[in-house]
């Protein structure tokens, strides 16, 4: 491709990703809301349009309308700049997912790499408004992200990379192609999990959103936070919930591989089975800790992931015969 | 290629500068890893200049990277015992080498 | 580098300096670190250009997902109280004389040094790079896993002994 070309195609994957980002957290929200009401045996939002399905719409058009008010000591660059960094990431890893076959922006070289790579920059995102919202428990909620971030990118780093032991490339097509017979769910079972509950850490979602923790951080960084800039909180936690989840499909479940129907369909029952998946945990587990979290990752999932190096070894044994 | 070059040097005497003459300890670690990173380009860009197909100098950039993060890591550690020990971050008011 | 390549290169060139500059002046140290951040995704922009595709994802990796975050961390625990903490006054101007002649006689050499454009890029660099860290450098890379392990210890004794 030209330059020109390529850079036309970004632009319009990244309008799409957007939409598709902005779109996907107006559907999580209410569905997660439900779900949660089916849970704790009640039914959730039900006033707005029927059985409440306007519900998020009717927020979202409140949070548009709603003053932007930023505490009087607050940094203003820091201020304006965590929510864009929390939620820019998230749209950017939409680049390497692959919808179904020819459906991916970019089939690099390091996809997979790239896809662990940059939501890590979130983390800058949450320290920074927690830092800039001069609130005590902002601040505490920023360090406890960053804390959290950095130490569970290891063990979900090592889970991938048995995955890519198997697969012997980082191209996610690559990845993708060696499970055309067998999934490597098969084959790394234990792989899926840390990575699954490692994520669950990544993108702050109960039992490890202790950044948040509303009940003793009054919803941690982004306490200060209201209308259009708390929304971009929202847009990064639901965007990075369903990348992290179709990323679990296309490392673990095989992506679009599958019987009968068409590739696209079958990739998003899959990532939606395992969004599905989080929003049980979240609505059944209760939070940990702070430092029963951090022991957790060190002590518990550390060790684990180099077992998991270990089997993964085994496992290519297997295949190679 | 002559760009990357200008590219690095200008970067390492924003680097340089930066070292020579800031005093805050933070401030310090930034400007070295400025320079860290001018040479790391030179590295990438000789690599793909003369040993396309052998990579050393992509590897020798990576290994650049994790030893910068290591000092980092180090560096960091080092400024906050200075900190707890005299409340500030300014190189100049650490004079003692013993306790 | 074609001539697309070429101006890309020089355009993110221009953003990496002219952030590198402000990370170096700016006397806000919270404004030098995110200046910094903007700096190492520029270089990692280069990288990327230069047909050093990994090194660009491990660059953000390490850089703007783990060295950042530290030193935002690092100054946040050290600037407890004040929320904007201001660097003091500097030193004045040998600095910066030496600064400008270096990186003049640099630019100098550069431009003088007449070097010829590098050639087609490998596609695989990935695979290329494997072979080359459990190859040739395999030394590297061992000595590189002790240097890590070294510098893990090292920060935990020093952040943690001055506490008992």
């Amino acid at each position: 491709m030209s330059g020109a070309a390529t850079f036309a195609w970004g632009a319009l994957w990244g309008a799409v990703s957007l939409t598709i980002v902005g779109a996907l957290t107006t559907v999580l929200v209410l569905v997660e809301r439900k779900i949660s009401g089916r849970i704790q045996m009640r039914v959730g939002p039900m006033h707005t349009g029927p059985h409440g399905l306007l519900q998020t719409v009717a927020d979202i058009v409140k949070l548009l309308f709603k003053e932007d008010v930023r505490p009087a000591r607050a940094d203003a660059m820091a201020f304006r700049l965590g929510p864009l960094l929390t939620a820019v990431p998230a749209v950017l890893s939409f680049a390497v997912i692959p919808f179904g076959a020819p459906l991916i922006m970019r089939d690099l070289n390091v996809g997979v790499l790239y896809f662990l790579a940059v939501p890590g920059v979130t983390a800058v995102g949450l320290l920074l408004a927690g830092w800039a919202s001069y609130d005590n428990y902002s601040f505490l909620g920023g360090l406890r992200s960053s804390a959290q971030f950095i130490s569970y990118e290891i063990p979900r780093t090592l889970a991938v990379v048995g995955v890519v032991m198997l697969a012997g490339s980082l191209r996610v097509s690559a990845v993708l192609e060696a499970q055309r017979t067998v999934p490597f769910l098969v084959l790394e079972p234990l792989g899926f999990v840390l990575y699954l509950v490692t994520t669950l850490a990544e993108v702050n979602r109960t039992p490890f959103d202790i950044p948040e923790a509303e009940s003793e951080l009054v919803a941690g960084y982004h306490t200060e936070y209201s209308g259009f800039r708390w929304a971009l909180f929202f847009l990064a936690e639901y965007g990075a919930l369903f990348a992290a989840s179709a990323f679990a499909t296309v490392l673990f479940l095989g992506g679009g591989n599958g019987p009968l129907l068409p590739a696209f369909v079958w990739f998003l029952v899959k990532t939606l089975a395992i969004v599905f998946l989080t929003m049980w945990i979240r609505w059944t587990l209760p939070r940990f800790r702070s430092d029963q979290l951090m022991r957790l990752a060190w002590k518990v999932f550390l060790p684990l992931s180099l077992v998991n190096l270990v089997l993964a070894g085994l496992a290519m044994q297997v295949v190679a015969g | 290629m002559t760009a990357v070059l200008v590219l690095s040097a200008v970067l390492f005497a924003i680097g340089l500068f930066g070292v020579l003459t800031r005093r805050n300890a933070i401030t310090l670690l930034v400007s070295v890893e400025v320079m860290m990173n001018a040479a790391n380009l030179n590295l990438v860009a000789f690599s793909r200049l003369y040993q396309p197909e052998l990579m050393t100098g992509q590897v020798f950039a990576i290994l650049g990277i994790g030893v910068a993060a290591c000092e980092a890591a180090v560096g960091l550690a080092l400024i906050l015992t200075i900190y707890r020990r005299y409340g500030s971050t300014d190189v100049d008011r650490v004079r003692l080498l013993r306790e | 580098m074609s001539g697309g390549q070429s101006m890309l290169f020089v355009l993110v060139g221009v953003v990496a300096a002219v952030s590198a500059l402000y990370a170096v002046l700016t006397r806000q140290i919270l404004r030098s670190i995110m200046s910094l951040g903007a700096f190492l995704t520029a270089v990692a922009v280069e990288f990327y250009v230069l047909a050093a595709d990994f090194v660009s994802v491990v660059q953000i990796f390490v850089y703007v997902g783990g060295v950042v975050v530290l030193m935002l961390f690092a100054l946040m625990l050290s600037a407890s109280g004040e929320r904007h903490p201001l660097a003091g006054a500097d030193r004045p101007g040998l600095g910066a004389v030496l600064a400008y002649l270096v990186g003049g006689g640099l630019v100098v050499a550069s431009l003088g040094a007449g070097l010829p454009e590098p050639g087609k890029a490998p596609a695989q660099t990935v695979d290329l790079l494997g072979r080359s860290f459990l190859g040739g450098q395999l030394f590297a890379f061992e000595l590189m896993g002790v240097v890590l392990l070294a510098a893990v210890v090292a920060a935990l004794v020093v952040a943690r002994g001055e506490r008992q």
